[in-house]
């Protein structure tokens, strides 16, 4: 497994690259241009930034409370908070923007940022990052911020899925343990695994945990999207970007989601869980007596916890094979700058491009992302992974970045590795569509008709609004 | 500007409806010292109900003919589309299943908790010690917030939870529904919350009737040899007969925006397979989710006439029995 970029992921970074020394180049209209990084922060300023607030918001707050005293109060840039909860955040920024409201700064969960892109509430810092900072990062974090042919943002960690197991019941019951995602089980693999561990008495509520606590938006597209991409299906059709007939509800999506639904029907799926703890201590409370959930269809922010309590016993499996290759997911929060409280670009009342590049460029740091990766569990958004022993080969979890290296968005491409999430200002109505689809779908709903539904529904809108 | 009426326009109309009608008084100049002081003190209350109620309707009305996104590109333009927004509104199927809700919910909610209420109203009003515990007890759903109630009801609701615990020890384990997972249940496990959550309020209503009722009306019926059903019939129901129509009314118009617990409990809102979907949450993914203002709108200006229409039919059937008093 090699962990060297793709050539297409080459070939965005050098397209970023250029169009930043085409700005760099145009001294003239730098001068005075807060819309334009030119390198000099104006005055003492401070910046008011909406961040979002998970279960576990110490890595961002520490960030900003150290830029504050360190770097922030040599420049004379102060970042002031407005913590927004995770569940209605994309709700209250909209809001805001509607209001004439924005902040300065703000803190987006993956795609989130392309319909703000494409409304013009941010500001692209195309000209504020330099060769050596992209370099620095994974590719996949430079194609995230990515929209228009413009960088927006820049995130301080990478996240990854695969689906976690009591690597001593799967023994129990024989099952091969894939090691790479090039060993992946495939999707009738996968079930029989399923149905050996049922049937040996394990997961009370059913052998694999999917979140469903989660509840709906964000993570039902980005935990679930895998699957439908996996047997050949998509979001939406990205040769074209204007419509999702025939890739979401195309016979292959529609196959894999047929074959999700008997799983539930056969109780193979646990849907009553209402926190994390089915995996790690089961109904009796304690750790390590067999009566745990044995699998867990999660992200990475589940490491922690669950090494905790399982200790060796932990293993980290590629998520299955529909016939397309296993596909992960990728992305997560990262970090733009809005276009000035009104929201209107190039309107005079934009914050310094300067200072909040300076936010940024901290944020991202490898000062910074120590503290994601440590505290979070998080994947390193960076090229170098000299310092995470966790994700070298040979390490716990060397699958997350073998899925990021792999990285494609081509369905057709019969490839493992993770797909982006479609950089398509339609995303947070596609991924609501989609996720209302699927509870729907574990519901019991037939699936052809569900995601000819919601095709319909999702290729209205583009054409509503022009995406 | 908000494409989501609150409801408060109809509800303030009809506390003035309920209120008794006072004896004509005689005509009067218009400028006499009282009658400006009157607009004075009435005017916060105008300039609030113009400024949230009537506004943002007129807004609601104008944007439901208009393309209005809540957010749109630089240089896009809000265009006037006619009725489009209403023929898309009508066209779809979803915007059915929401008002076939709506009306499942009320024809089930407003007599059930109606009787409940007066149920519980009778029972608080006996002459006992300690009943002000049992009316604390039956009202304090009232106080908590109908989104923490709705969090708690989730957990109590779960497949394993306490409420299927219950109904598997009184039937043997044969009743144990997904309440807010399966389709079939998951509007019954919502119609029990809210009437848990909210007859204490229309129990104070009645209660309050209840005790103005005069004594000497029930004495009389003693005397007259009534027994306990006919005093409750001839004297109770007549009694409180225009609170009892004030609650009915009320209880309707709130059961139409039915909006927290289908939002909160399911596994999406309004969900599974829509089977809680209802008008309200058809408005607010409308016109907040989707940012469609204008097809919000649209169902905004429809919701309010439904509204309307209800309260309206159900004002002038029950009006027609004759007024007694």
């Amino acid at each position: 497994m090699t962990h060297s970029r793709t050539s297409r992921q080459v070939a965005l970074m050098a397209t970023v690259a250029l169009a930043g020394t085409a700005f760099a180049a145009a001294p003239a209209a730098a001068q005075d241009d807060a819309n334009v990084c030119d390198g000099v922060i104006d005055g003492p300023v401070t910046l008011e930034m909406t961040m979002h607030t998970g279960s576990n918001p110490g890595a961002e707050m520490e960030t900003v409370d150290a830029f504050n005293a360190g770097p922030g109060a040599e420049l004379g840039v102060t970042i002031d908070v407005i913590p927004i909860g995770e569940q209605a955040y994309e709700t209250a920024i909209t809001s805001a923007a509607a209001a004439g409201e924005m902040p300065d700064l703000v803190d987006m969960d993956g795609p989130s940022l392309y319909p703000f892109a494409f409304n013009g509430l941010l500001s692209p810092i195309t000209s504020c990052v330099d060769q050596e900072k992209l370099d620095y990062f994974l590719g996949s974090i430079i194609e995230q911020g990515t929209y228009n042919d413009e960088l927006y943002s820049l995130g301080s960690f990478e996240s990854g899925m695969g689906i976690w197991a009591h690597k001593s019941m799967l023994e129990d019951i024989g099952a091969r343990i894939p090691t790479s995602i090039d060993d992946a089980w495939t999707g009738d693999e996968f079930e029989q695994v399923m149905r050996d561990l049922q049937a040996a008495g394990y997961g009370a509520n059913g052998p694999l945990d999917i979140k469903w606590h989660y509840g709906a938006g964000e993570w039902r597209a980005y935990g679930f999207a895998p699957i439908i991409q996996s047997a050949g299906g998509d979001l939406i059709d990205r040769s074209t970007m204007k419509g999702s007939d025939g890739v979401l509800n195309g016979p292959e999506a529609v196959g894999a989601l047929n074959q999700f639904q008997t799983w539930v029907d056969d109780g193979l799926i646990d849907l009553i869980a209402e926190d994390d703890n089915n995996f790690t201590v089961g109904p009796d409370g304690e750790a390590n007596t067999g009566d745990e959930t044995p699998l867990s269809w999660v992200g990475h922010w589940m490491h922690s916890l669950y090494s905790e309590n399982l200790g060796d016993d932990l293993v980290l499996i590629p998520l299955p094979d529909f016939g397309n290759g296993s596909k992960g997911a990728m992305g997560s929060w990262n970090w733009a700058v809005s276009s000035g409280p009104d929201g209107v670009p190039n309107s005079g009342d934009e914050a310094d491009l300067d200072a909040a590049w300076a936010f940024i460029d901290y944020a991202t740091s490898p000062e910074s992302v120590l503290r994601f990766v440590n505290g979070y569990g998080a994947v390193p958004p960076t090229a170098d992974l000299a310092d995470f022993p966790g994700f070298q080969e040979g390490g716990d979890r060397e699958l997350y970045i073998d899925y990021l290296s792999n990285a494609h968005s081509d369905p057709n491409l019969e490839q493992n590795g993770s797909m982006a999430r479609p950089a398509t200002a339609a995303y947070l109505f596609i991924r609501d569509r989609f996720s209302e689809a699927f509870a729907d779908i574990v519901a019991g709903a037939d699936v052809q008709s569900t995601l000819d539904n919601i095709v319909m529904q999702i290729d209205q809108e583009i054409e509503d609004v022009g995406y | 500007m908000s494409a989501i009426p609150s409801g408060g326009a109809e509800v303030a109309a009809e506390v003035a409806a309920a209120t008794p009608i006072r004896p004509p008084q005689k005509q009067r100049s218009r400028f006499t010292a009282d009658t400006v002081t009157g607009w004075l003190f009435s005017a916060p209350a105008i300039i609030l109900i113009a400024c949230f109620i009537i506004l943002p309707f007129i807004l609601a009305f104008y944007f439901s003919f208009t393309n209005e996104r809540l957010l749109s590109p630089p240089g896009r333009e809000t265009q006037w589309i006619g009725f489009d927004n209403y023929a898309r509104v009508f066209n779809n199927p979803r915007f059915w299943t929401a008002l076939t809700n709506n009306i499942t919910f009320s024809i089930v909610v407003v007599p059930l908790q109606t009787f409940f209420a007066l149920f519980l109203a009778i029972l608080v009003n006996q002459k006992l010690r300690g009943v002000v515990v049992f009316r604390t007890i039956f009202f304090i759903p009232i106080t908590v917030v109908m989104a923490a109630s709705a969090v708690i009801w989730v957990v109590l609701l779960n497949p394993q939870g306490l409420i299927n615990a219950f109904f598997e020890i009184i039937t043997f384990g044969n009743f144990s529904p997904d309440w807010l997972g399966d389709p079939a249940y998951a509007m019954a496990g919502i119609i029990m919350v809210s009437i848990w959550a909210s007859v204490g309020f229309q129990m104070v209503i009645l209660l309050a009737a209840l005790q103005d009722v005069p004594e000497s009306l029930y004495e009389a019926a003693r005397l007259d040899g009534a027994n306990n059903w006919q005093q409750f019939r001839n004297v109770t129901l007549p009694g409180i007969r225009n609170p009892l129509l004030f609650v009915l009314t009320i209880t309707t118009i709130l059961a139409f925006r039915l909006f927290d617990q289908v939002w909160i409990m399911p596994d999406r809102p309004g969900g599974p397979l829509d089977a809680t979907r209802t008008l309200m949450v058809d408005i607010v993914d409308t016109g907040l989710n989707q940012q469609a203002v204008g097809r919000g709108s649209a169902l905004s200006v429809i919701f309010l006439f439904i509204v309307l229409a209800v309260t309206i039919v159900q004002r002038r059937l029950v009006k027609q029995e004759g007024e007694i008093k």
